[in-house]
């Protein structure tokens, strides 16, 4: 014997669905922004631990940026956020310096997005201190638990 | 220190063994507290820190130490050192590696090389 299945009362559902549809885009980049915060965060902590030394040739290659270097990441503020890109269905941003602007060292002014790149990944002459990299990688988890927080929080708001 | 990297280390060392691009060798230094070889080309590996850990019951099961390799070069193609390093790399990590940045100093006249990887510990 056949059943019959009638289902009553979806149209408040598909108006519900059809609205999440259209918020979606708004949902990701809130979301992602939750989540870049985060690892902004993390890696401004990082570049708070940053060593400094004032012996510039001392420890010949194992030279530590001097207090200027680092000052200059602080005094740019947390890492920035930057621009959201969207693409398709998708939406990604980046983190970093590389808005940050110029400092004075030495009397030269320098963008302080060479000085973090050069504390992170080390050079000839200078010992990396991998801060940016150490937060992206311990934060990651962290961030996407956030954004999956946030795009739940979110869609229940718009679904209630 | 975790055996994987330990015999990445020793991988990295032994480079200069096998089928080099020419006679010279690749100096390497392990970590920070050796002194930096004076040559044409050298490389430096270290492990950096622990990128992520799986606990359970309290316990730490897994863990996995993010390290880089770093070559600097006087010649542009990295005197071939280039694809031995990235082959030393996909033997010992699993492919759990990238190359993080490449640089050029114009102060010493070097290229910079940077890779990351990951290694279970």
């Amino acid at each position: 014997m056949p059943y019959k299945l009638k289902v009553e009362g979806m149209d408040s559902i598909t108006d519900m669905l059809a609205k999440a549809e259209d918020a979606a885009p708004g949902i990701a980049a809130k979301a992602l922004y939750k989540g870049a915060g985060i690892v902004a965060d993390e890696i401004s902590k990082g570049a708070r631990g940053v060593t400094t030394s004032r012996f510039k040739y001392a420890n010949g290659w194992q030279r530590q940026p001097s207090p200027e270097e680092k000052e200059a990441l602080l005094s740019a503020g947390a890492a920035g956020i930057a621009k959201f890109r969207h693409t398709g269905n998708s939406v990604d941003t980046s983190v970093g310096y590389s808005r940050s602007g110029y400092a004075t060292i030495d009397g030269k002014q320098k963008p302080v997005a060479v000085i973090a790149n050069a504390i992170n990944s080390g050079t000839s002459f200078m010992k990396k201190q991998p801060f940016i990299r150490k937060a992206v990688s311990q934060s990651k988890a962290k961030a996407s638990e956030a954004i999956s927080a946030e795009v739940e929080r979110l869609v229940a708001e718009i679904l209630k | 220190m975790p055996t994987e990297y330990t015999q990445l280390v020793a991988a990295l060392k032994a480079l200069t063994q096998g089928e080099t691009p020419n006679t010279v060798t690749l100096p390497m230094a392990e970590n920070e507290w050796n002194t930096r070889p004076d040559a044409d080309s050298y490389g430096i590996v270290a492990l950096d820190f622990e990128a992520d850990a799986l606990h359970g019951d309290d316990i730490k099961c897994a863990t996995a130490y993010e390290g880089s390799v770093d070559l600097f070069s006087r010649k542009k193609d990295g005197d071939g050192w280039i694809s031995l390093i990235c082959g030393a790399l996909t033997d010992h990590c699993d492919g759990a590696w990238s190359l993080n940045s490449h640089m050029y100093e114009r102060e010493t006249g070097l290229f910079h090389w940077e890779w990351t990887f990951q290694i279970e510990g």
